[in-house]
């Protein structure tokens, strides 16, 4: 399972148990979840329970593991649980048992067995090979348009000064300030997290945010889920009949066409082509690092292109745009040639990263992940001393702590502002005092107000008596 | 520039010392206007965008061709001459050999090195034998994208221009010499230069060229067996015969070198100066070099390399570029500290076997240089004298070796009679060699009042680190010449001729009281601000518990900080001896040989007049506290004091180097700078922000606040003059900048006493300083050292009894 498939572990784990149970009606959508969502022991589980006639004991279940797994074990059981895989169950006598979810074992046992409806992993066209799009361009094409993204995201942040070549459409623009990448024209923090991933899991989470977001647009979840855990089962260069599909599985063909999940021909065509990056949606290889790299001539997406020194020169070998976008962000560039661009790691492009909200971390995992096959003879693939500057000089930024609250002054007594500062610092809301000044702040004003509520309220009381 | 001239003049320049600085002016002038014409920066074309990138780049260079083979080639060439060299290729090893030739390494580091061509790079190269063709032809051979365009011309341009035409001083008469007649005749076209001609038919000379290959350095593999074998002697016609030579030289033009010729004609050596300018002006510049086997005038020196002496490859590889053509040739040799540039020098005087002067900058460094002649050369001890404010002795016979500093040689002013004496002994003599050791360190102005008084046929500087923040280093190739050779830091490390260096950069907290203080004092570089960041109680203490982590090692460790009244403080309070400008010359030696014999001794602390010259084998761990700013020269030089350690062949061992560095002050972005040079040298530096267990010592300094307030009330009532850095006399490190900066009068502030000199009356020590405790006891020091020195006494005694 990789680290990809957890955003969209984490949003299936949101969803209510209705949606669950619609959404294993399909068994290309239940094959998926099982295959990529599920860690392996839960898997093993699964497949024990698949064609077992009755619930089964839990008492027997204790007894496959070992003692010192019960917290292994327990971590599957709650996924399970939390995904409405499986049932518990309690007879009479009082013993527990667990029995798969029927039409969720019903449907995988259709996927594994074919039997059944096939409508639910798509439908091949009938045209003849030569009819079809090549594999290159189908690669090519999504590349193309998933980079587009990543730059218009990018791009205008570096300077780039007709940031990206083609512009997106305004239904992704729109996404990606729903998702909260850009906000006026600026990237944000979760933005720089975002391209700074892999492929892979930079298409789940706009794929979730895209989910999200469905509702408003009164598109279907289940359909929406339902639709991408088939695309993940699909052969790349096959192209496939839009006649099964539904309303809103139609209305998704544009909006994953604009991404470079899928390709249509035109927007009325009866047929559409998974890409790569449909593909392996619900597979752990990486999606657009293998094959569409060297299907595109050296592309920039290839792995392992970026040598850095202890000098903090950095060598990136890439021609592509979006990368020296990327690399921009944290880097002073200084020179490109038709296949590398050089630049220098300095004080001040870091802080400039660390000011747009990038941090450290997420710049050394960036380097890292893309190291030359050069630096990669070393362990670690980084000059320690780089890893550390860049981290110190984050730190460096990082003194000021902020707290959000409210300032009191003006005690009209010495004894009035030694009471109320004992009462901030007893409900634990005192952040700073200085008794010369006879002033305090508090970062919950409630509290202190609460305070002088009751008194002014005792004041009138006696005031009254 | 070539710095023979002026010998019948040097005479007069040094009765007056004003005129130079009025020359020097338009001398500086024409450095810069000469260095503007040959760089690349004016040949550049405006720049053309390709695509929306383009602006992020300095050079965007996306659009030139890249070969169908690229990947098997391994350098990039940038259109201001910068060469990128990727070190995991195959064709790594011959193209470095060939860029060190013709370019300035910049960083080499490990994965990736950078060069750049600049034009005294080129004309280094043309002078070693490169011609312009071979040079364009290798770079697209290792380039991976078609060459550009103004990179080629510019190559073109600047080999035409250089090293086209020499100055030959044979038998001491100057000589102009070029294999290309045509350009000598449109030299000869020069209004300034015919007017110099020695001989005013203004024919050429020509005769056979010299065979390359034919010098032997001493010390070398081939040299060590056989006998030097017999130069050939060259045809050295005199211009007896103009006509027939002319006729040759026609001939010559029709058939086409057949036989290597050069040409020639001959200048009147006052002249020299006059015509090298105008060389310059017209943009062909000469080559300085000098025919020593043919030099029958000066008297020969009986010096050759002991047997045991092996000169290091890269030694080799270097002198071979300052003899090929069996002449010498002026330029500057760049060694890391510690890689043997004393044993370069003492070959390359062993290869010249002529009177051979050599210029240090300190006194204790001329002593180390004649220790080191007797060392690994045969040389008559008597042959070699010391001329230092200390000892003024000059050699007896008609060659040998003089040894001496720059400040005894520069300082104008009355003489006393002795050092006169001496100094008349020098400007009467022809040198065959001058050797220039820490060559960076020389400011033009005082480096050509020195070469002109002494009338020398080749230069040679050494150096480790040829860089100043004051971009003069480039005066230099003027001065002296070009850069011959620039050793690699990491491969001479790898290969152990260096030691194995750590290097880490300590933060250190400053204490708040002490940083309220910092806060409050005005004026970024104020003395005082520097003093309370050099005496931050945190930095104290990291530099005491570093001290005592590397005694445990068995290390022994240099401090080095440039404050003296930092300096005073630490070693007493830490109980270490001290080096700094005012010590005196006999206590230097005393606390150094301790230092280096005395195991009871494993610190010591320098003041910069440690940074240079200073050989401590022993040493093995460095820590500065402080320092002059961002100098990355420094920085470099203190490097070099641990490169040469004794154990660097050990197993697994490393020297260590610190940098302690009181945090949030100027401190922390001088660090940075002054690390530069080292860094692209392949050093890494490590940040160390905590020092592992330095939390549970209960026995430094400085952990209570009364003690640390204690402190802070010192250093603020230290005066100004305490506070600032130390001005050493004698050495020349501050005659040069500090002299000319403001011509006003300057105003301290200071009590009656001590205008008076009567705070200087009563003299009471509480803080002994361990100096006095090593020169106090005898039982410390031992036995060699007063041999040493009664040795020393009674050979004074025997020479003044001799004379």
């Amino acid at each position: 399972m990789s680290a990809s498939s957890f955003q969209a572990l984490d949003y299936l784990e949101q969803l209510p148990v209705q949606t669950h149970r619609k959404l294993y009606e399909q068994p290309s959508t239940v094959l998926a979840i099982f295959r990529c969502m599920l860690p392996h022991l839960a898997k093993s589980i699964v497949m024990a329970l698949l064609y077992m006639p009755a619930p089964f004991p839990a008492a027997d279940l204790d007894a496959w593991f070992r003692t010192d797994s019960t917290q292994t074990k327990r971590g599957a059981m709650f996924i399970l649980e939390k995904l409405h895989i499986t049932v518990q169950k309690q007879d009479d006598a009082r013993t527990l048992s667990y029995e798969l979810y029927p039409s969720f074992a019903s449907s995988l046992r259709q996927a594994l067995e074919g039997s059944g409806s096939h409508r639910s992993f798509g439908v091949p066209s009938h045209k003849s090979e030569d009819k079809r799009v090549s594999v290159e361009f189908l690669d090519s094409y999504s590349q193309r348009q998933w980079e587009n993204i990543l730059f218009y995201l990018v791009g205008g942040t570096v300077g780039f000064r007709n940031a990206g070549g083609q512009d997106i459409g305004t239904g992704t623009k729109n996404l990606l300030q729903m998702a909260g990448f850009f906000h006026h024209g600026m990237i944000t923090r979760e933005g720089f997290t975002f391209v700074l991933r892999d492929t892979n899991a930079q298409v789940w989470s706009l794929l979730v945010a895209y989910l999200r977001n469905a509702p408003q647009l009164s598109m279907s979840e289940t359909d929406i889920l339902n639709f991408l855990f088939m695309l993940g089962s699909l052969e790349l260069g096959q192209d496939y009949s839009t006649a099964t599909l539904s309303a809103t599985q139609l209305q998704m063909l544009e909006d994953l066409a604009e991404f470079g999940i899928i390709y249509r021909s035109h927007k009325a065509a009866s047929t559409f082509y998974p890409t790569r990056l449909a593909v392996t949606l619900t597979s752990d290889a990486g999606a657009l690092s293998q094959g569409a790299g060297s299907a595109t001539g050296g592309g920039s997406t290839q792995k392992g292109f970026i040598i850095i020194e202890t000098n903090y020169r950095l060598y990136a070998y890439t021609n592509s745009l979006l990368q020296i976008a990327i690399l921009s962000l944290f880097t002073h560039m200084r020179t490109r040639f038709p296949n590398l661009v050089t630049g220098k790691i300095t004080r001040r492009s870091i802080g400039r990263a660390i000011s747009y909200g990038i941090t450290s971390a997420q710049i050394i995992e960036y380097l890292d992940t893309h190291a030359h096959p050069q630096m990669q003879k070393t362990k670690p693939f980084l000059p320690p001393t780089v890893m550390d500057q860049i981290r110190l000089w984050e730190y460096e930024r990082e003194r000021m702590e902020t707290t959000q609250g409210y300032l009191m002054r003006e005690f009209p007594s010495e004894m009035m502002y030694k009471e109320y500062v004992q009462y901030a610092k007893d409900n634990g809301v005192l952040v700073w005092q200085n008794d010369k000044l006879r002033m305090f702040f508090v970062d919950s004003f409630e509290v202190v107000m609460a305070k002088v509520k009751r008194d002014k309220e005792r004041t009138q009381a006696r005031t009254m008596r | 520039m070539p710095p023979k001239k002026r010998k019948a003049e040097a005479a007069e320049a040094e009765v007056d010392g004003q005129e130079w600085s009025g020359g020097e002016l338009s001398d500086a002038d024409t450095f810069k206007r000469l260095e503007n014409k040959f760089s690349l920066v004016g040949h550049q074309k405006p720049r053309h965008q390709t695509d929306g990138a383009s602006g992020l780049f300095q050079n965007d260079q996306a659009s030139q061709p890249l070969k169908p083979d690229h990947a098997s080639r391994p350098m990039w060439v940038v259109e201001d001459g910068k060469i990128i060299l990727e070190s995991f290729s195959p064709l790594f090893p011959e193209a470095q050999d060939f860029l060190i030739n013709i370019a300035e390494p910049i960083s080499r580091v490990s994965r990736m090195h950078e060069y750049t061509l600049t034009a005294h790079s080129l004309f280094a190269a043309v002078s070693v034998g490169h011609t312009p063709d071979e040079i364009i032809n290798r770079l697209e051979k290792y380039s991976k994208a078609v060459l550009n365009s103004t990179v080629v011309s510019f190559i073109k341009k600047s080999s035409a221009a250089y090293g086209k035409a020499k100055i030959v001083l044979k038998k001491t008469l100057s000589y102009i010499e070029s294999d290309d007649p045509a350009l000598l005749r449109q030299l000869l076209q020069d209004p300034v230069i015919s007017q110099s001609l020695a001989d005013s038919s203004a024919t050429l000379i020509t005769e056979a060229a010299p065979k390359f290959g034919q010098m032997m350095i001493p010390g070398t593999k081939m040299a060590a067996g056989a006998n030097q074998i017999a130069q050939p002697e060259l045809a050295a016609e005199e211009p007896e015969e103009p006509n027939k030579i002319i006729a040759a030289l026609r001939e010559d033009d029709e058939e086409e070198e057949e036989e290597a010729k050069v040409h020639s004609f001959q200048i009147r050596s006052e002249t020299r100066e006059a015509v090298i300018k105008q060389c310059w002006e017209i943009g062909y510049p000469l080559t300085q070099e000098y025919d020593f086997n043919n030099d029958q005038v000066n008297a020969n020196l009986n010096i050759d390399l002991k047997p045991h002496a092996q000169i290091r490859y890269y030694q080799e590889k270097a002198l071979s570029k300052m003899f090929s053509n069996s002449r010498a040739r002026s330029g500057v040799i760049v060694l890391p500290c510690g890689a043997g540039k004393t044993l370069v020098g003492i070959t390359a005087a062993c290869g010249v076997k002529k009177s051979c002067i050599v210029l240090c900058n300190s006194t204790m460094s001329a002593i180390q240089w004649r220790t080191e002649f007797l060392n690994w050369s045969n040389i008559n001890p008597d042959d070699i004298a010391v001329l230092t404010s200390m000892e003024k002795n000059v050699f007896p016979k008609s060659a040998g070796v003089l040894v001496t500093t720059y400040h005894m040689l520069a300082a104008s002013g009355k003489r006393a009679h002795d050092t006169a004496a001496a100094l008349k002994f020098i400007q009467e003599r022809e040198w065959g060699l001058l050797i220039a050791d820490e060559v960076h360190i020389i400011p033009a102005a005082m480096f050509k009042k020195v070469t002109y008084s002494v009338a020398s046929h080749c230069k040679l500087g050494l150096t480790a680190t040829l860089l100043r923040e004051d971009d003069k280093i480039g005066t230099l190739n003027f001065l002296v010449g070009p850069k011959l050779y620039e050793a690699n830091w990491q491969e001479l490390s790898q290969q152990g001729h260096i030691a194995k260096v750590q290097c880490a950069e300590v933060w250190c907290r400053m204490a708040p009281e002490f940083y309220r203080e910092w806060l409050n004092t005005t004026g970024s570089n104020s003395p005082k601000k520097q003093l309370l960041a050099v005496l931050n109680p945190y930095k104290f203490q990291a530099c005491q518990f570093l001290i005592d982590y590397h005694h445990k090692r068995g290390d022994k460790t240099i401090v080095f900080s440039d404050n003296v009244y930092a300096l005073t403080k630490y070693s007493i309070k830490l109980g270490c001896p001290q080096i700094h400008g005012g010590t005196s010359q006999h206590e230097r030696q005393l606390v150094l040989e301790n230092f280096r014999n005395n195991p009871a001794i494993h610190t010591i602390f320098l003041s910069k007049i440690g940074d240079t010259s200073l050989d401590l084998p022993e040493a093995t761990c460095l820590i500065q506290i402080s320092s002059h700013y961002g100098s990355r020269r420094q920085e470099a030089q203190r490097l070099g004091r641990i490169l040469r350690a004794k154990r660097r062949n050990d197993e697994g061992f490393n020297a260590f180097f610190y940098s302690l560095v009181s945090k949030d002050t100027d401190e922390m972005t001088y660090a940075a700078r002054r690390q530069s040079f080292l860094v692209d040298q392949g050093y890494a530096f490590k940040i160390i922000t905590r020092l592992e267990g330095i939390e549970d010592r209960t026995d430094l300094f400085f952990r209570t606040l009364t003690d640390r307030k204690e402190l802070l009330t010192e250093v603020c009532l230290a005066k100004e003059s305490d506070a600032a850095e130390e001005h050493i006399a004698g050495d020349t490190f501050s005659m040069n900048l500090n002299k000319r900066k403001k011509g006003g009068a300057r105003r301290t502030a200071g009590t009656l006493a001590d205008l008076s000199g009567g705070a200087g009356m009563s003299y009471i020590e509480y803080n002994k300083t361990k100096n006095k405790e090593l020169s106090k006891s005898k039982g410390v020091k031992n036995n060699f050292i007063r041999k040493l020195n009664s040795s020393h006494t009674n050979a004074k005694k025997r020479k003044a009894a001799g004379q």
